[in-house]
């Protein structure tokens, strides 16, 4: 100490040189608390509001309930009094929060100027801008030509546009899907003269076999059909599911047997199948003579090369159909959309019909008011006239034909040929931004509407919070234009407000329903609940003789040459046909087959690789005809060999930050001549060339093997001995037979047993019903204010996500070409026995009395030894700020810490649940009813997959889950005493003989 | 073994300065206006130490936008707090009234000058900026309903507000406070009541 300075003074001046800035900047930034002037009624601060509506991400309809903080929507779950989705929604439904907070929305009206740039302009300019063209083309006599292209509106809006086009002049609207089921409608149109689609009811059905609809995924109403699914197909039901498809989709995945024919021949299947049920079938002599003539051609002995399915199988299946008590088949989905689909779906509709089902299984109902779907072809022919110039105003809304259809379909060269466009788009995608003028509609979260998605089902839609931007309802601004155009046109739209518009069409519709009660109270009912509803009358029908005229063929391809690969274009069940894309929470959630996330890939079957000598990962070049796209390779088994398969949904060279420059889009591979018999689009229409760019692009997926290596963490047991358990009334005495027994053992606890009291929170999760959708991941993410990070991050393990679904392929066990596909869902384990807890250094991570594996942000020093230690990897450490963008935060759940970086995070068991259910509970000085709490991810599972509840009390329903006999916990011998139980999956194969 | 007279001074300025050091780089929260959403900014660490030295506003008594009396209010004139801060009997969050609330006494024509200003607020229907003067962290969550409903009076946390001209901060809303006051009533000390 030379200086003089000796160590303890030298701490002391280090401290008070520290201590100055502290003392300078202690005075803290000054907070302000902003209440309301007037607060609205039904708020109270603190307290959650909600508001039913119906969601529009597809046509679906299924009912949401909105929970609304402040004026602020923070979670958009199913509603639980609706007749569709009986409280369940989808990944895509809780991603509508992201559309509606989406930081790249548009703000307010923009035009183009000279420059050719979109600029904002205010509401009376933009409306005047519209008004002034209206009038012009007017004057010019072309009135009759204005076009109003859309996606499929609500119910409301759809009526006020065609009276307003009415009111001008033109019948021209036209609603456009890109997965409108053209041939579905053509199909029952031939078979029994109705141009609808009828109501399928799954959970009846004993027998189930779907040649190509994923109606766990895309196909009409995915929520509704997952639920019955699991009415049928659960644990202790007896029905059984074949999937006959190309390529392996999610529902595929989750059928007891899966059948891989060549691509678009699902007709030959279907004829092979009624040729061979025929002879037993009770339909009418005459009819019989007639259809027996018609499915001479059909023997199996003649489908089976067609189809390439062994003669074996259309046999056994043929059996199978007519002896499980009522039966369906169901086809129709995208990736069968071959140039032959209507004859394939008339085929189904055959071999309905042949077995009976029509009534008991298929109904149909009387037309809806609905509007129906235009076809693709009269799309085209729309087109047409773009190109001609015969269109001086085309109007867009909902709609993005500019992403969704073939370059070759020529809309983008059609719609710069049209003089003025006016899009109303909330968002900045493909068509909007070739748009003269934008006037931004509300997102469905902000309207008012209501829809029929199905017979007897009237959803009304409200606004669940006001307009986050300077958007004005699509109706509004209709109508608002019209008393600019001229007096006598805002004469024939005589509302004030759309809301008066809707509530007028609900006086009718309580009026023909003769209610007991008046309208208000009708109303107020209707917003309550989200919706009214009746069961509809059937409709019985008779099959028409068109169907004798139909001819079956092999569906054409687009070829390049002889040996080229039939190219798949399958719907994601994340984006949908692409509106999903620019909602990150879609975008990180990995997809349930290949766990990839914010990407596109080429799935192509390992041998097929090997012939063309491709590596996992390549970057490939793609082309067919119509040209060329480039994808890295990913090698999925569950595909016929002679084809490869892509997604569809992303590749926008548009529609904000999330979704552009993401992936490919397929769809530049597809020719745009449509299917002749429907006019739909045929997905499935052409065949590829694969080429090695010599480029490696590896997926990004957040699975760490595709097999469980023997883990065991997805069981599975045959149906006979899960029947076995159940016959050895092992139910009666369940805790004899319960394997854990056997696997924990007391002796080898290091620490006392821990004793609960009131509480011990559990859960139990059945895998035979999880059918690995993944919305339970996306509402952990909407619950939990989970961080998104990226692909980048994901590709480094860094995914915050506190439940994943982990999916395994096994190997076949009786020698079937397809791959058995697992899911189960992967949370903490709440074990009572926590590897995570004794290792923290500092107290962060505890067992809590109630059973609870508890993690307090605010004591976590990062250390990490606690996702090490953790036998479940589902431990997550924040290794950047979360970012959310503005106004992207607004949805944010309020109850819940959003973390800091360097800390770690964890399943909850939705703990902010658990204490306000508590909190109800003791001021009604009760104890905690047993399903009075759900966390989110049970709340939203489509097949009740997940249990949650009170281990402590016996009766509870996820005690009694836990008791039963297929029950087992992972990793059992780790001695970690989790508080999930998995209940193994139920394996069922159709007889083999 | 005995400590020299000042070691254990110098010990809590060493163990200070390495927090901050450490916290420079780190993040803290900051409330939006609607009170419970809290976002990302810059500085947790940061926070802690303030909190350490008892300078999250314990003693200040800020100048707020309307010399609002609770002295008056509350003490002269006897109103309850609940009154006006209905919500904390409902709700976890206690409130601060909309300006309707003030209106609904103040509405007529008066010299006062204070009063008037709440009667421009209203003409304008814009709200009152209210210095925050009690503020929790972001990570702990507290329930006005719970505390008011097991019987704990406001002042018992708020001090004896009714004979303040201005609030002010007078408990150190810190965790040790808080965990003596549950000790004391043998209410829950499990973490998870607060942190989550």
């Amino acid at each position: 100490m030379a200086s003089g300075l000796d160590r303890r003074n030298f701490l002391k001046l280090l401290g008070a040189s520290a201590a100055a800035p502290v003392v300078s900047c202690a005075s803290k930034p000054v907070e302000t608390i902003i209440p309301y002037v007037v607060q609205p009624e039904e708020i109270t601060p603190g307290v959650a509001t909600y508001y039913a509506t119906v969601c529009q991400e597809c046509p679906a309809g299924c009912g949401v309930v909105v929970r609304t903080r402040e004026g602020r929507a923070v979670k958009v779950e199913g509603n639980p009094s609706h007749p569709i989705n009986h409280g369940a929604l989808c990944a895509r439904g809780q991603a509508s929060l992201q559309g509606l907070y989406n930081p790249d929305r548009i703000r307010q009206p923009l035009y183009r100027n000279e420059a050719g740039e979109l600029t904002p302009l205010a509401w009376p300019e933009a409306e005047a801008m519209l008004a002034e063209r209206l009038q012009k083309i007017r004057a010019e006599g072309q009135a009759d030509q204005i076009t109003f292209l859309a996606g499929q509106l609500p119910d409301s809006v759809y009526r006020l546009a065609t009276q307003w086009l009415e009111a001008l002049g033109s019948r021209r609207l036209m609603t456009y899907e890109p997965f409108g089921f053209e041939a579905l409608r053509q199909a029952n149109q031939v078979c029994f003269q109705q141009a609808s689609m009828p109501a399928y009811d799954l959970a009846k059905a004993g027998f189930l076999l779907s040649l190509g609809a994923d109606f766990l995924e895309t196909w009409r109403s995915p929520m509704h059909y997952a639920r019955a699914f699991s009415q049928m197909r659960g644990a202790m039901s007896s029905g059984t599911f074949v999937q006959v498809e190309s390529r392996m989709s999610l529902t595929g995945a989750n059928a007891d047997e899966w059948i891989a024919i060549k691509p678009g021949r699902e007709a030959f299947f279907a004829l092979g199948l009624a040729h061979l049920i025929l002879p037993n079938s009770a339909v009418p002599a005459e009819e019989k003579a007639r259809l027996s003539q018609l499915l001479e051609p059909y023997s199996p002995e003649r489908v089976a090369p067609v189809a390439d399915a062994p003669v074996e199988t259309i046999t056994r299946l043929a059996r199978a159909f007519v002896s499980h008590g009522p039966s369906l088949a169901i086809g129709g989905g995208i990736t069968a959309s071959s140039r032959q689909e209507t004859a394939s779906l008339i085929a189904v509709n055959l071999l309905n019909y042949i077995a009976g089902n029509i009534g008991q299984t298929v109904h149909f109902h009387a037309p809806q008011a609905r509007p129906q779907v235009s076809s693709y072809a009269a799309l085209l022919s729309l087109i047409d006239e773009m190109q001609r110039g015969d269109i001086p105003l085309l109007l867009l809304a909902n709609t993005n034909p500019a992403f969704s259809l073939p370059p070759s379909a020529g809309f983008a060269e059609a719609l710069a040929r049209v003089p003025f466009v006016v899009s109303f788009s909330s968002f900045p995608d493909e068509t909007t931004e070739q748009a003269d003028l934008v006037l931004p509609d509300h997102t469905p979260l902000e309207s008012w509407g209501d829809s029929q998605p199905e017979a007897g089902v009237y959803g009304l839609m409200q606004p669940v919070v006001q307009p986050v931007f300077e958007t004005q309802a699509l109706s509004e601004t209709l109508v608002s234009v019209a008393t600019q155009v001229d007096a006598a046109l805002a004469e024939s739209l005589p509302w004030k407000s759309f809301f008066e518009y809707v509530q007028a069409s609900w006086r009718e519709r309580h009026g023909e329903r003769r209610e007991p009660d008046d309208f208000d109270t009708f109303w107020r009912q209707a917003l309550q609940q989200g919706g009214a509803w009746q069961a509809p009358e059937p409709l019985p029908v008779q099959l028409s003789s068109a169907v004798f005229e139909t001819r079956f063929s092999e569906p054409t391809f687009d070829r390049t040459d002889e040996d080229a690969l039939t190219f798949i274009a399958y719907p994601s069940s994340r984006y949908y046909d692409g509106r999903g894309a620019n909602k990150p929470w879609l975008q990180e959630l990995p997809d349930p087959l290949t766990q990839a996330v914010w990407d596109s890939w080429l799935e192509i079957h390992p041998e097929t690789a090997e012939r063309l000598g491709v590596a996992e990962g390549d970057l490939l070049t793609i082309t067919s005809p119509q040209g060329s796209i480039e994808a890295s390779a990913y090698f999925y088994a569950g595909l016929r060999r002679d084809a490869v398969a892509m997604p569809i949904g992303l590749g926008h060279s548009a529609y904000g930050r999330y979704a552009q420059g993401r992936g490919t889009n397929p769809v530049h591979l597809l020719s745009a001549q449509p299917e002749t018999a429907s006019g739909g689009f045929p997905w499935l229409s052409t065949t590829v060339r694969l080429a090695r760019t010599g480029k490696r692009a590896p997926l990004v997926t957040t699975d760490g093997s595709r097999q469980q290596l023997g883990r065991g963490i997805a069981q599975a047991v045959t149906a006979s001995t899960a029947s076995s358990f159940i016959s050895t009334d092992a139910r009666a005495d369940n805790d004899a037979h319960h394997p854990t027994d056997h696997a924990e053992h007391p002796a080898r606890d290091m620490y006392p047993e821990v004793e609960y009291a009131e509480y011990r929170w559990g859960m139990s999760i059945d895998l035979s019903a999880c059918i690995g959708c993944g919305a339970c991941v996306t509402a952990c993410y909407a619950e939990n204010n989970i961080p998104l990070v990226g692909e980048d991050m994901v590709a480094q393990g860094r995914e915050m996500s506190w439940l994943r679904i982990e999916r395994y392929f096994e190997e076949s066990q009786d020698g079937a070409d397809a791959p058995e596909v697992r899911f189960a869902p992967m949370l903490c384990q709440h074990c009572g026995n926590a590897p995570c807890e004794p290792v923290c250094p500092v107290y962060a991570t505890y067992h809590n009395p109630e059973g609870l594996n508890a993690q307090i942000y605010n004591r976590c020093v990062g250390t990490r030894y606690c996702a090490n230690n953790c036998s479940y990897k589902v431990r997550r450490f924040n290794w950047s700020e979360a970012d959310w963008p503005e106004p992207l935060n607004l949805q944010l759940n309020p109850d819940v810490t959003i973390r800091e970086p360097g800390v770690m995070e964890k399943c909850t068991f939705c703990v902010q649940r658990i204490q306000a259910g508590k909190d109800r509970a003791k001021d009604e000085d009760r104890p905690v009813r047993d399903g009075e709490v759900t966390p989110a991810c049970a709340q939203t599972c489509p097949t009740q997959a997940l249990t949650f509840g009170n281990l402590q009390d016996p009766a509870s329903r996820v005690s009694q889950r836990s008791r039963d006999p297929r029950g087992y916990k992972v990793f059992e011998s780790l001695n970690t005493k989790p508080a999930i139980t998995y209940l193994k999956k139920v394996r069922r194969r159709p007889p083999r003989r | 073994m005995r400590f020299p007279p000042g070691s254990l001074s110098v010990f809590r300025i060493t163990l200070l300065v390495v927090a901050l050091l450490a916290g420079l780089s780190a993040v803290r929260y900051r409330p939006d206006v609607s009170g419970r959403v809290w976002q990302a900014g810059k500085a947790a660490w940061w926070d802690y130490q303030l909190l350490d030295l008892g300078l999250t506003g314990w003693g200040e008594a800020p100048k707020q936008p309307i010399a609002f009396s609770h002295a008056l209010h509350a003490g002269d004139y006897g109103l309850d707090c609940l009154y006006c801060h209905s919500a904390a009997r409902v709700s976890p969050v206690a409130h601060v009234p909309p300006v309707q609330t003030c209106m609904g006494c103040h509405a007529r024509p008066t010299p006062n000058a204070e009063i008037k200003k709440i009667q421009t607020y209203w003409k304008n229907q814009e709200p009152i900026p209210w210095i925050r003067v009690h503020a929790l962290p972001a990570f702990t969550r507290f329930n006005h309903k719970r505390h008011i409903r097991a019987g704990v009076a406001c002042q018992s946390c708020h001090g004896e507000v009714q004979r303040m001209q201005r609030v002010e901060q007078v408990s150190s809303l810190k965790m040790g406070w808080c965990v003596t006051c549950h000790d004391a009533h043998q209410a829950s000390k499990d973490c998870l009541v607060c942190h989550y």
